[in-house]
C-alpha cells in the first residue's frame, strides 16, 4: 500500500494528546450534599465493579484513538496499484460487434467487458473525466468527458450487443481526437480484437487494450445460396459451414425450405480453419425461403458453439427479373458476344437505320456536326426505343434519348445533353486513374492501345476512369457518373479503333460496366446482405415511398431520394421485406441479412490489436497502471467509529430511552389486546 | 409560639389522637395508661390471699362470705407513660426542600402534643448536638401546659456548628443506659450514619417501645445530579467523586431501596416500628393516616 499524502501521518502526534487527556485528572464540579453516606455505599458497589467500569472508560478512549488513527490513514490517501486507469481522463471504447456476443465468458463477452468497464470507472480517480465510446457497426460516443459516474454507468449500460462488425478505427480516431485535447488521457479498448484497423493509425494518448474472450470454438454457416439448377429442375441450395476452432469438429446442419425440414447433414471432421459445403438439389421451384441451421452434432443434437448469431442463415430465391438491355449498333460482334456471356441479360439489338430510316450521312462524317439535319419524310416509320434498364449506343446517338434507364455511349458521334464532343484525339495512351474504381474491378488496362478517340471534355457530373495521355496533354477515354438519377458511362473510342476487344480486359470491362450501370444484375435487390450493410434499391417509376418490414415485425417507411431507396438499419439478422406501392399493386421484395462475416465468426481473441502492436504509446495491456484509492472506505469507517464513540458516550441517554420503551411497551400491548 | 408552630384547629384535632403503646408500660405517676402494676383504678384485675399488713379496706367481703377466707381485690393501676423523642439534629438533617429537620421538629411537636394531652410524660433529646454527645435535652414534663415549652424547645433545636459529628450509636447507647425505665421512644432521623443501627440495637435491648420515623428529603430519594461531580459531605467534609449519569442514578435509587429494606428488616426483627417518610408528605396525612396505620397513633 502506498500513500498519496504521507504528510498526514504527522497528525499521528495527536494520538498521545488523547491519551494525555485521559491521564489528566478530570476537573469535577463540587457539590455539597447532606451526606455522602448513601453515595459511599454506592462507591463501594462501584469499586466492586471497577474493572468493568475502567474498561468502559477505556473503551471510549480506545474508540477515540481508533477514530483518529483511521482518520489520519484516510487523510494520507492510501492507494493500491490496480489494473485500472490512472490518467486524468479515460476513454473507454467498448466493442459491441457480433463477436462480442460469444458466450465463452459468462454470460457474454460484451457483458464481461461492460462489467470491466464499470469497474474501471469506479476505480478512476474522482477528478478523471470519462468518455464512453461504443464501437459497433458505427462508432458512437455514449458519454463525452463527464465526471458523473452514474451517467458513465448508464452509458455503459446502454451498450447493447450488435450484429455487425466493429468500427474500432473510427472509434480510435474519435478517442484520439478527444485525447489530443486532454493531456494525460488514457484510451482503454475493451474488445476481443476481432477488428480491422486502418493502416497508419496514429493515436494520441496512452492506449491500452483489454482483450476479452477465452477461445474460438465456433462454427458458422458462412455461405448460403439458392439458385436455379442448371437443368431447370428445381432449385439448388448451397451451404457452407466454416470451422473457426483449433480442432476438427463434427456438426449437424439442418436445412429448411419455407419452414419445412428438408434434410439434416452430419458434417464430420470439419478441419480446423476449413470449411465443408453442402449441396441440396431438387428443391421445389417455388421455394421462397431457405434456412440453414447448425444444430450441435450427431452425438449431441442440442449442443452448440459459443456464438449463436452465425449458426443460422437465411436466403431467398433471387427474383428472376432479367436485365433488359437495348443495344443500338450497326453490328458489333465483340459487344454482342461480351453481353451474351453475362447471365440474366435480355438483349435487344437494334440497328440505327431502324430508328432513323432517313439516315444519309455516315456516323464518322457527322462526328463534328452539332445538329442533325431535320429528317425528311420517310417511307418507313421509325421505330421507337423500347423501355429497358440499360441502353447501349455504339457509334450512334438518337435524336431523342430515352427518358429512363442507364446509358452507355460508345464513341458518340455528336453532342448530347450529357456531354459535348469537341474533336478527335490521335493515339492516346490509356491510363487507369483509380484502380479501386468499380469499373476497373479485376482488370488491367495497360496492355491496351487506342488508335483514335473522340475528345469530350469532362462534364461536371462525370468521374474520369481511364485517361488517355497524348503529347499535347490528356483526354478522357472512359468516364462515368450519375446525373438526373440515371447512371451514364461514356467510352470515347470506337471498339474497332482499339485492340481492347482482343484483350482479356474487354469482357471484364463490359461486365463491370453492366454491373455498375444496372446494379442488381436482374434483381432490384441482392438476395442477402451482410449485417450492418446498407441497402440501395432503385425506385421504379412513380414510386415515391416504400415500407420495410424487419425480422422482428417492425416497419419503417422509406422515401425515395434521387430515385433510390436507401435503408441502412440492417442490424437484425433474418428476413426483411420491402413493399413498393405502385398504384393498385404492391410489389414485395424480400431480402435476408446474415452475419456471413469470417471476421466476426472467428472468435479467437487477439492478444494485440491488429496493426497497432508497434503503434506509439501502446502500453502492456495488463500493466498495473491504475491506482485504487482507499480513503473512502476509511472515511466511512472513521464515521462509524465516531458514531460508535458517541453512542458509548451517550449510553445513559440510550439506557433512559430503553427504559422508556420498556415501560411503554406493556401499556401499548395492553392497548392492543383491548382492541 | 404555638401559633406559628401549629394552628389552634390543628391542635384540637391532635387532642383526639393518642399515642398507642403496644404493651402496658410502668409509669411514675398516676396517669391514664394501664400499668403492669396493680393499683387503685376502677378496673378489676385479680384476687390474691390476704396477708398481714394489707389494707383490709380492699378485702372482698363477698368472697369471704362464700369461702370464709380473706381475699384482697386487686385493680389495674393506671399510670402515666414517658414518651422519649430523639431528634437527629445533625447537619445532614438541616437540608432538603422541605427541610428534614424542620419536618422532624413538627412531627416531634405534634406527637409531643398528643402525648402531653394524654397526660403522658414527654422528653425530647436533640441528638447530634456536639456537647459531649449528651445532646440538648427537654426534661420530662407532663400536661398540656407544657406544650408551649416543648414547642419553643423544638424551635430552638439547630444543627451544631463545625466540628466532628458525634456518633449516634454512642449517644443512643448512653441514652439507653440512663433511661432504663421502659417508655415509648420515637426516633426522628435520616439514619445516615452506621452508628444508628448500633444505637437502635442497644435501645431495643431495654424494654422501650421504639418507633423510627425515617425522614428523607425528595432530593435524596431522587437526586438531581448530572455530570462529573465531587460530592462533599455536609457533616464531615468527606468527598466522593462520581460521574452522575442515568445508570449511576438508577443504581443509586436501587441502592436506597435496598438500604431501606435492610433497615425495615432490622427494625422488624427487633420489634421496632419503622416508618419511612419523605418530607413532601403532608403532616396531616402523616399523623391522621400514616402513623395510625403503622400503629404509632390511635
Amino acid at each position: 500500500m502506498n500513500f498519496l499524502a504521507p504528510g498526514a501521518f504527522f497528525l499521528g502526534l495527536l494520538l498521545p494528546v488523547i491519551v494525555a487527556f485521559y491521564l489528566l485528572k478530570l476537573r469535577r464540579i463540587e457539590q455539597n450534599i447532606p451526606s455522602i453516606y448513601l453515595w459511599r455505599r454506592m462507591v463501594r458497589d462501584v469499586e466492586a465493579n471497577a474493572p468493568w467500569q475502567k474498561l468502559r472508560y477505556n473503551l471510549l478512549m480506545l474508540l477515540q484513538l481508533l477514530f483518529l488513527a483511521v482518520l489520519i490513514l484516510a487523510l494520507a490517501r492510501p492507494f493500491t496499484w490496480t489494473q485500472g486507469a490512472s490518467g486524468q481522463a479515460a476513454i473507454l471504447i467498448v466493442d459491441s460487434s457480433a463477436s462480442m456476443s460469444a458466450t465463452d465468458m459468462a454470460p457474454t463477452r460484451l457483458e464481461a467487458a461492460r462489467q470491466r468497464a464499470r469497474q474501471l470507472v469506479d476505480d478512476l480517480p474522482d477528478s478523471a473525466r470519462v468518455t464512453v465510446i461504443e464501437a459497433g457497426g458505427e462508432a458512437q460516443v455514449r458519454l463525452s468527458s463527464s465526471l458523473d459516474r452514474r451517467q458513465a454507468h448508464l452509458a455503459i449500460e446502454s451498450i447493447q450487443p450488435g450484429t455487425g462488425g466493429s468500427d474500432l478505427g473510427v472509434a480510435l480516431e474519435l478517442a484520439s481526437a478527444i485525447a489530443a485535447r486532454q493531456p494525460g488521457t488514457e484510451i482503454i479498448v475493451l474488445s476481443d480484437g476481432r477488428v480491422t484497423l486502418p493502416e497508419r493509425l496514429t493515436i494520441k494518448g496512452r492506449l491500452r487494450y483489454l482483450p476479452f474472450g477465452l477461445n474460438g470454438d465456433n462454427q458458422a454457416v458462412s455461405l448460403l445460396n439458392l439458385e436455379p439448377a442448371p437443368g431447370g429442375s428445381g432449385l439448388t441450395a448451397f451451404a457452407q459451414v466454416s470451422n473457426f476452432a483449433d480442432t476438427p469438429v463434427s456438426r449437424r446442419l439442418a436445412l429448411y425450405a419455407d419452414g419445412l425440414l428438408v434434410n439434416v447433414y452430419d458434417l464430420t471432421d470439419i478441419p480446423a480453419g476449413g470449411q465443408q459445403a453442402v449441396l441440396a438439389e431438387g428443391l421445389p421451384y417455388n421455394t421462397r425461403l431457405v434456412e440453414a441451421r447448425l444444430e450441435g452434432n450427431a452425438s449431441q443434437p442440442e449442443g452448440g458453439d459459443i456464438l449463436a448469431l452465425d449458426d443460422q442463415a437465411l436466403t431467398i430465391q433471387p427474383v428472376a427479373d432479367p436485365l433488359e438491355v437495348v443495344m443500338v449498333s450497326s453490328g458489333n460482334l465483340f459487344l454482342r458476344t461480351a453481353l451474351s456471356l453475362l447471365p440474366g441479360i435480355q438483349l435487344t439489338e437494334l440497328d440505327p437505320s431502324q430508328l432513323q430510316p432517313a439516315l444519309e450521312s455516315t456516323p464518322a462524317a457527322t462526328a463534328q456536326a452539332t445538329a442533325q439535319p431535320t429528317a425528311t419524310a420517310a417511307s418507313l416509320a421509325p421505330l421507337t426505343l423500347p423501355a429497358a434498364d440499360l441502353f447501349i449506343f455504339d457509334g450512334y446517338v438518337p435524336d431523342t434519348l430515352p427518358d429512363s434507364g442507364s446509358l452507355l455511349f460508345i464513341a458518340p458521334v455528336r453532342s448530347t445533353p450529357f456531354f459535348t464532343t469537341t474533336g478527335l484525339v490521335e493515339s492516346p495512351t490509356p491510363r487507369a486513374l483509380d484502380p479501386e474504381d468499380p469499373l476497373l474491378n479485376n482488370l488491367a488496362f495497360d496492355q491496351v492501345s487506342v488508335f483514335e478517340s473522340i475528345e469530350i471534355p469532362l462534364p461536371d457530373w462525370a468521374l474520369p476512369v481511364i485517361a488517355g495521355d497524348t503529347d499535347e496533354g490528356s483526354t478522357n477515354l472512359l468516364m462515368r457518373g450519375t446525373t438526373g438519377g440515371r447512371r451514364v458511362a461514356v467510352m470515347t473510342f470506337a471498339l474497332y479503333n482499339s485492340d481492347l476487344p482482343l484483350n482479356v480486359a474487354f469482357p471484364l470491362l463490359i461486365a463491370n460496366l453492366v454491373d455498375w450501370l444496372a446494379p442488381g444484375a436482374g434483381s432490384p435487390i441482392p438476395a442477402t446482405l451482410p449485417a450492418g450493410e446498407s441497402l440501395s434499391v432503385s425506385a421504379p417509376e412513380g414510386v415515391q415511398s416504400a415500407s420495410i418490414t424487419r425480422p422482428d415485425g417492425s416497419t419503417t417507411q422509406l422515401e425515395a431520394d434521387d430515385g433510390r431507396f436507401v435503408f441502412s438499419d440492417t442490424s437484425q439478422l433474418g428476413l426483411y421485406e420491402i413493399s413498393l406501392q405502385q398504384g393498385e399493386s404492391t410489389q414485395t421484395l424480400p431480402f435476408t441479412v446474415n452475419l456471413f462475416s469470417p471476421q466476426e465468426s472467428n472468435l479467437k481473441p487477439a492478444d494485440q490489436l491488429p496493426g497497432l502492436e508497434s503503434a506509439a504509446g501502446l502500453s502492456g495491456s495488463l500493466a498495473q497502471a491504475g491506482q485504487r484509492e482507499w480513503w473512502r472506505p476509511l472515511a466511512f469507517l472513521a464515521l462509524g467509529l465516531l458514531v460508535g464513540e458517541w453512542l458509548v458516550y451517550q449510553r445513559a441517554a440510550l439506557a433512559r430511552l430503553r427504559d422508556l420503551v420498556r415501560q411503554s411497551l406493556p401499556s401499548l400491548r395492553a392497548v392492543r389486546t383491548r382492541r | 409560639m404555638a401559633e406559628t408552630f401549629f394552628s389552634e384547629e390543628f391542635l384540637q384535632r391532635l387532642e383526639r389522637l393518642a399515642l398507642a403503646a403496644r404493651h402496658a408500660l410502668p409509669g411514675q405517676m398516676q396517669g391514664e395508661r394501664r400499668s403492669p402494676k396493680r393499683g387503685q383504678s376502677v378496673e378489676f384485675s385479680d384476687f390474691r390471699p390476704y396477708v398481714a399488713g394489707d389494707d383490709f379496706r380492699r378485702i372482698d367481703w363477698n368472697a369471704y362470705a362464700r369461702l370464709e377466707r380473706f381475699f384482697i381485690k386487686l385493680f389495674v393501676e393506671e399510670e402515666d407513660l414517658t414518651v422519649h423523642f430523639l431528634v437527629d439534629t445533625s447537619r445532614s438533617m438541616d437540608w432538603g426542600q422541605p427541610n428534614k429537620l424542620e419536618y422532624a421538629r413538627k412531627v416531634a411537636g405534634a406527637l409531643g402534643y398528643v402525648a402531653l394531652s394524654g397526660l403522658d410524660r414527654v422528653t425530647v433529646t436533640g441528638l447530634g448536638g456536639a456537647k459531649n454527645g449528651a445532646g440538648v435535652v427537654f426534661p420530662p414534663q407532663r400536661g398540656k401546659r407544657q406544650a408551649l415549652a416543648l414547642f419553643s424547645f423544638l424551635q430552638a433545636l439547630t444543627p451544631p456548628g463545625n466540628g466532628a459529628a458525634p456518633n449516634p450509636g454512642q449517644q443512643l447507647r448512653a441514652y439507653a443506659a440512663s433511661h432504663a425505665r421502659p417508655g415509648v421512644v420515637v426516633v426522628l432521623s435520616d439514619l445516615m450514619h452506621d452508628g444508628w443501627m448500633d444505637g437502635l440495637r442497644s435501645l431495643a435491648s431495654g424494654r422501650h417501645e421504639i418507633s423510627v420515623i425515617h425522614i428523607l428529603a425528595p432530593e435524596e430519594r431522587n437526586p438531581q445530579l448530572n455530570g462529573d461531580l465531587k460530592l462533599i459531605d455536609s457533616e464531615d467534609n468527606l468527598e466522593v467523586e462520581i460521574t452522575a449519569d442515568y445508570d449511576l442514578l438508577a443504581r443509586y435509587r436501587q441502592n436506597l431501596e435496598e438500604w431501606q429494606a435492610g433497615l425495615r428488616a432490622f427494625c422488624s426483627s427487633r420489634n421496632i416500628s419503622y416508618v419511612p417518610v419523605e418530607t413532601t408528605l403532608d403532616l396531616d396525612d402523616l399523623l391522621f393516616a400514616w402513623l395510625q396505620r403503622q400503629g404509632v397513633l390511635r
